[in-house]
């Protein structure tokens, strides 16, 4: 039994990662986290990118501290209860009479560590899909008209190990002949010249034979659909473009400049998905997307849900004022959407990695 | 079709107006902050950046689909899959000591000799092989996609084909290094531009919604000097240091594999 869809995971993992962006509440962004953590140790397998989560958490730690050491030197919100008073520093008018230092207050920390910890749960959210998503299955889940782009970065992903085997053998040769020598020149002609060589030799070989295997030759695409495929895209990029343009300014009123970027998105999508139908590949044992999938998507949607129906009914507490110094409240309806967001932990089998429990 | 002398990728007319209208989207995406009018739409809501995350994969994609449409033969195909593979394994050697930056000066001379359409596919493949190896795919990859493509697609159109006289191989030797200066530069200010409105929100230095190019380039380029200045120089003068020393045989080499790919 393999895990869930990865685009499942994905979504998923955007849709807290939404969730998080809707609230400043400490304790709804801590339980996304939880959230996020418990269906990571409960899904993941024991493949090499699963311990991304850990990296990750690591980042939005050093987010928050960053976040905190701004604050701290440059200022931010003001509040009534000083902690400590740095020396202040007030720079010329000619650099735009910026304040270093000065006063510390209780309230404007906590808004600060607020807003670093927002940042910090999206890119755990973000973790949790690295963790939990398997990128090859991704890569067979890619547009059929990325069919040659996606090939190479599969061929990527399978020669990177080959270089590092690469290296060895040539290391190994070298050391044979007598060349122990570390200066940098000599081991560039002696080592990475050698593993280039043999790298591009490989490709060559490979693309002989994907050649003679008929990969690569103009398939019959009739110039009609082609030139249609092409209208679409340049029709999708040009609304995307007028689009980002128009919110821009002011000139053109809001909805206008909207539905320009969604129906540019809307020709792009089309243009990708008419092109796709048209690559007459087969696909070998093709990922499907099943009700469990569905079901993990729904999970993720809950959460993003609950943190809508509570910015409307308790926008307060969504959003929690830091001065006058209170602790914040827990929107139910949020907290409720997102603990059903953990329902993959029980959707999905845990994979016990082998060689015991993790 | 592609030219049958070399893997280079075949860009056409619809090639270039896609990539044309790709760097005017990517280049709203990041700067925005700079461009926004007051009472615009974009300042009015908090949505509006993140959209522009999500968006900018959707404009690669577009563009990769309209490259690769008969432009890619299996040549091609291969060679970007090693050189992506090369890309990601070098990457790591990078990460950690600061502002050392070891993907450019790959995916400037792969750009270089194998033309501009490759060498910004390759710049899209080899950073997303890199994130996928490394589980790294957070918010900041398409942003780093994106601007890596534009560096191979620059490198790709610098003029001048391959010299054979010894003054002409330095020449274009010192002409790579000062289009990797320039290139490294710009790439730091674009990525802060992208990352600038997320990473702090309140105080001297943060982003004002709405302050419009007075106001807020100021303070962008305060952020700048009192975060990434030094990482954007040390990236410059790697990229431009590794070329200068690693480019007459990786040149050589590369040049060597596309003459050899000539069977067709």
């Amino acid at each position: 039994m393999t895990g869930a869809h990865p685009v499942a995971w994905w979504s998923w993992a955007l849709l807290l990662a939404t969730a998080a962006s809707r609230t400043a509440n400490p304790w709804l962004l801590l339980l996304i986290i939880g959230v996020s953590g418990l269906v990571v140790t409960w899904c993941r397998g024991d493949e090499p990118w699963s311990g991304a989560y850990r990296v990750f958490l690591l980042i939005g730690a050093a987010a928050i501290a960053v976040r905190m050491v701004f604050y701290v030197i440059f200022g931010g919100a003001e509040g009534a209860t000083v902690l400590f008073r740095l020396p202040e520093v007030r720079l010329p008018d000619w650099a735009a009479g910026f304040r270093l230092g000065g006063a510390v207050t209780t309230e404007g920390a906590l808004a600060a560590a607020y807003d670093g910890l927002r940042l910090a749960t999206l890119l755990v959210c973000v973790g949790a899909a690295n963790a939990l998503a398997s990128p090859r299955r991704l890569l067979r889940s890619m547009p059929a008209a990325l069919y040659e782009v996606s090939v190479a970065v599969v061929v990527a992903l399978s020669v990177a190990p080959q270089l590092v085997s690469s290296v060895t053998r040539i290391r190994r040769a070298r050391a044979l002949r007598g060349n122990t020598r570390r200066n940098p020149a000599n081991l560039m002609r002696t080592v990475v010249v050698p593993v280039l060589h043999d790298a591009l030799d490989r490709s060559l070989a490979l693309a002989a034979a994907m050649a003679s295997r008929g990969y690569g030759r103009a398939a019959g695409i009739p110039a009609p659909a082609r030139r249609a495929t092409s209208a679409f895209l340049l029709t999708g990029l040009l609304g995307l473009c007028a689009g980002a343009y128009a919110l821009l300014g002011k000139a053109t009123p809001a909805p206008v400049a909207w539905g320009l970027l969604a129906i540019g998105a809307a020709a792009a999508v089309f243009g990708i998905a008419f092109a796709s139908k048209r690559v007459p590949h087969t696909r070998y044992r093709t990922d499907r997307f099943g009700p469990r999938d569905w079901a993990v998507l729904a999970a993720g949607s809950a959460a993003v849900a609950g943190t809508v129906v509570s910015g409307a009914v308790e926008a307060g507490a969504v959003w929690p004022a830091t001065s006058p110094l209170t602790a914040p409240p827990l929107p139910a309806a949020a907290a409720a959407g997102i603990l059903i967001a953990a329902a993959p932990a029980a959707l999905v089998p845990a994979r016990i990695p082998q060689g015991g429990p993790a | 079709m592609a030219s049958p002398a070399s893997p280079r990728t075949a860009i056409r007319w619809r090639g270039a107006l896609a990539l044309g209208l790709a760097a005017a989207f990517g280049l709203v995406a990041t700067s925005w902050p700079l461009l926004a009018a007051p009472g615009g739409a974009l300042t009015e809501t908090t949505s509006g950046p993140w959209l522009f995350a999500l968006l900018l994969p959707l404009v690669t994609a577009v563009v990769l689909v309209q490259l690769a449409d008969g432009g890619m033969d299996a040549r091609a195909v291969a060679m970007l899959g090693v050189l992506s593979a090369v890309v990601a394994a070098v990457r790591p050697f990078g990460a950690g000591a600061a502002g050392v930056e070891t993907v450019f000066f790959l995916i400037i001379l792969a750009g270089r000799v194998f033309g501009p359409g490759f060498g910004f596919i390759l710049g899209n493949t080899g950073l997303f092989a890199s994130a996928l190896l490394t589980g790294g795919v957070g918010p900041w990859m398409p942003y780093q996609m994106f601007a890596a493509a534009f560096v191979g697609l620059g490198a790709g159109l610098l003029p001048g084909a391959a010299p054979s006289t010894r003054l002409g191989r330095a020449g274009e030797l010192a002409m790579l290094a000062a289009f990797a200066v320039v290139a490294s530069l710009a790439f730091g200010l674009l990525l802060n531009l992208s990352f600038w409105p997320f990473a702090i929100t309140e105080g001297n230095l943060a982003y004002v919604p709405g302050g419009g190019a007075g106001e807020n380039l100021p303070r962008l380029l305060a952020y700048t000097f009192a975060t990434s200045l030094g990482w954007d120089l040390g990236r410059a003068v790697t990229t431009a240091l590794l070329i200068v020393l690693t480019g007459p045989v990786l040149l050589r080499v590369l040049r060597r594999t596309a003459r050899r790919a000539q069977w067709v």
